[in-house]
């Protein structure tokens, strides 16, 4: 998985963020920030504008909400209750970008090394963002919580409200059909 | 022999998620299955082609987004209960646990409940009294009437503030913080909200407003005749899959059983909107498309951009040449599309024009 | 064959710079709700690489009969190249907004009035080049009698 950051906020932290302690709120932006931001942005095919919109009303929410949070489930599963409920809401307000990867929105993503390897990666990452693009948007969260933030499968069943068997279905039916749509990707890399 | 196959735990597999017995069942299986050791290798390199997409960062206008729409009240109720926390604890432990318990759960049930606070009434409902300056929180189900001498601010949680002209009556719906909703009985409102996107929402009898981020004012009758006017950001005015974007200093009508009206600028030439409210009766059987499509300015065609869903072929590719003739239409957006109304490209003129509203 | 390379590099740099301008637009243009109370936003065009483009904005204006120049804080949106201008300059007095910008060897300008109700988009100028100090005074004068040109 992607190790976007090994931190886990502690329960102190979030004490501190329940009692409105804006520092506190501000570290637990700064641990989840890029997680959810890369779950939204590949999920609405690339558009940063529509993930930023998404990111600012997860946090949003979850400042107003916090002093609900029992407790009693892990806090990112209650934080990324929220990034599937928000980028659920965003997609029923843009159900064409649902079904569709929107192309003209892709952008490049700036990389290092030599010239050739920005562009072979470049393109890579093009292809993933597109066949990730493609895929069911059941499927499409379920791999992206998956990859960008670790969650286990109980806690994903948790957070998409389904069984641990169903969180399975969906991660094997979305990386075969990744497959699928790779195969010229994969066949280039021998 | 029937033999059955494990697609669906190939992940959980790979994954190390698969329960001991599971796990041996599925690699008892595999041992001697081509098929599922195929799709095994599938998934596999499935996930492996992930690592191939590389992980955003968060632009910081989101933070500095976030800072400028923060809900001042919730510091203010909480640094006070620090306080009260740290006063008690110390001295008397179990006692203090209990009382910390249940004043936090006192705080946490009447802050729910208060959520929307009616702050005043300015005049006096009934008539003849003393005007009262504050009145009990309000909740799910409650409703708030005004009449000809009186008026009230709600505060809407932490996210802003409703004010209620007179001779209104509206419901509360929902006063969650994920989602605030009152319904818009009769009467004038204006609604100031600082706040994401999509968390407050009115419901008149012909069209729920959407708040976008915005400031607005909003009227209605009971039967849902109404006016949708927007001072600040913009609102989707929406019924029924019908939906309008109303930007700051555009204004947009509601009728029953028709939804929302198509949205024009407050500025907009005298015989634009009068044809535009003539058009409502006529169904683009009379002139008034001429009239529109005449003395439509630049800025108009936020108006002529939502009359395109709204007209027939014939009409439509004259609101299209119309436009094309104000303003240049971009590379992507072709006239074909435009006339069978696909939605991408409708958005993509959209996102356009919006530079010139 | 210098004078065919010299000439192909001066094609390349004017293919560069050319195009090169603001566009101007209410805050709704920018589709990014926490830009609903800016001033308004811009938009740069014709800029080849949006990552290497610079933008500045002052506020130009006439206070109680003094000249006066506030620097303003320009906020990039989510999407590269949009930006919002929120006012921080005094209600009083007669104001424009100055914008620079830079791509490459390219440069624009812009003059942006203002008005009781907001910025006024019919009377706003736009250059190739940085606005020259007698291009905002002849911008903020109309302003200061009252006229709208």
């Amino acid at each position: 998985m992607v190790p976007l950051s090994d931190r886990e906020v502690s329960p102190e932290i979030i004490a501190h963020c329940r009692a409105g302690d804006r520092d506190a709120i501000r570290v637990l932006y700064d641990t989840y920030k890029d997680r959810v931001y890369s779950v939204a942005l590949y999920f609405f095919h690339g558009d940063e504008s529509v993930a930023a919109d998404v990111t600012q009303q997860v946090f949003l929410k979850l400042i107003t909400g916090i002093a609900q949070f029992k407790g009693d489930a892990a806090f990112s599963t209650w934080l990324y209750r929220l990034v599937v409920n928000a980028c659920q809401d965003m997609a029923r307000r843009r159900k064409s970008a649902e079904w569709s990867t929107e192309r003209s929105r892709l952008e490049e993503f700036p990389v290092g090394g030599s010239q050739e390897d920005d562009y072979a990666r470049t393109e890579d990452a093009r292809s993933v963002r597109d066949a990730v693009s493609e895929l069911p948007p059941k499927l499409r969260m379920a791999v992206l919580l998956r990859y960008f933030d670790d969650l286990s499968y109980e806690q994903m069943a948790e957070v998409l409200h389904c069984s641990m068997g169903t969180v399975a279905s969906r991660l094997s039916r979305g990386h075969k059909k990744l497959a699928d749509r790779l195969k010229s990707l994969m066949g280039a890399k021998g | 022999m029937f033999r059955r196959h494990i697609p669906h735990q190939l992940a959980g597999l790979l994954d190390g998620e698969l329960p001991l017995a599971e796990k041996k069942r599925v690699e008892d299986h595999l041992a001697v299955c081509g098929l599922c050791r195929e799709e095994r290798e599938q998934v596999r390199m499935g996930m492996s082609m992930l690592k191939h997409l590389p992980p955003a960062q968060a632009p910081d206008a989101i933070w500095n987004a976030i800072e400028s729409a923060w809900p001042e009240q919730q510091q203010r109720s909480v640094a006070w209960f620090r306080q009260w926390f740290g006063q008690w604890l110390p001295a008397y432990a179990v006692l203090a646990v209990a009382a910390v318990a249940g004043i936090a759960y006192w705080t946490m049930v009447h802050r729910h409940e208060r959520l929307w606070e009616v702050v005043e009434i300015h005049g006096s409902p009934g008539g003849g009294q003393e005007p009262i300056r504050k009145v009990a929180g309000v909740g799910p189900g409650d409703w708030i009437e005004t009449d000809a001498s009186s008026s009230a601010r709600i505060t809407v949680g932490q996210i802003g503030s409703v004010d209620v002209g007179p001779n209104a009556r509206l419901r509360v719906v929902t006063t969650s913080p994920l989602e605030h909703r009152l319904t818009l009985e009769r009467g004038e409102i204006h609604a100031k909200i600082s706040a994401p996107p999509r968390l407050f929402f009115v419901e008149t009898a012909s069209a729920t407003a959407e708040d976008l981020g915005c400031e607005y004012s909003l009227k209605t009758d009971v039967q849902g005749l109404g006016l949708l006017q927007v001072t600040l950001g913009w609102v989707s005015f929406q019924w029924k899959g019908i939906e309008s974007l109303v930007p700051a200093g555009a204004s947009c009508r509601t009728r029953p059983h028709e939804g929302p009206g198509v949205p024009y600028f407050d500025d907009a030439p005298e015989e634009l909107r009068n044809a535009l409210e003539n058009l409502a009766t006529e169904k683009f059987a009379g002139s008034s498309l001429d009239t529109i499509l005449r003395v439509a300015r630049v800025r108009d065609t936020l108006t002529l951009w939502h009359l395109l869903s709204r007209a027939g072929v014939p009409d439509r590719a004259r609101i299209y040449d119309r436009m094309a003739a104000l303003t240049p239409v971009p590379a992507d957006v072709s006239r074909d599309k435009v006339l069978e109304l696909d939605a991408k490209t409708l958005t993509r003129w959209k996102e356009a024009l919006a530079w010139t509203w | 064959m210098l004078r065919l390379g010299i000439l192909s590099l001066v094609a390349a740099m004017l293919a560069c710079a050319e195009g090169f301008t603001f566009v101007i637009g209410s805050p709704v243009a920018s589709q990014q709700f926490q830009f609903k109370a800016a001033t308004f936003v811009f938009r740069t065009d014709g800029c080849g690489d949006v990552g290497t483009q610079q933008v500045s904005a002052t506020a130009e204006g006439v206070l109680k009969g003094e000249r006066q120049s506030v620097a303003l804080k320009v906020i990039p949106g989510s999407k590269p190249g949009i930006y919002a201008v929120f006012q921080t300059w005094p209600t009083e007095g007669q104001w424009i907004v100055n914008l620079k910008g830079t791509c490459g060897n390219a440069s624009a300008g812009a003059i942006v009035p203002m008005g009781p109700k907001g910025f006024i988009r019919e009377s706003a100028k736009f250059f190739p080049h940085p606005a020259t100090e007698s291009e905002i005074e002849n911008a903020l004068k109309p302003l200061m009698t009252g006229g709208k040109k």
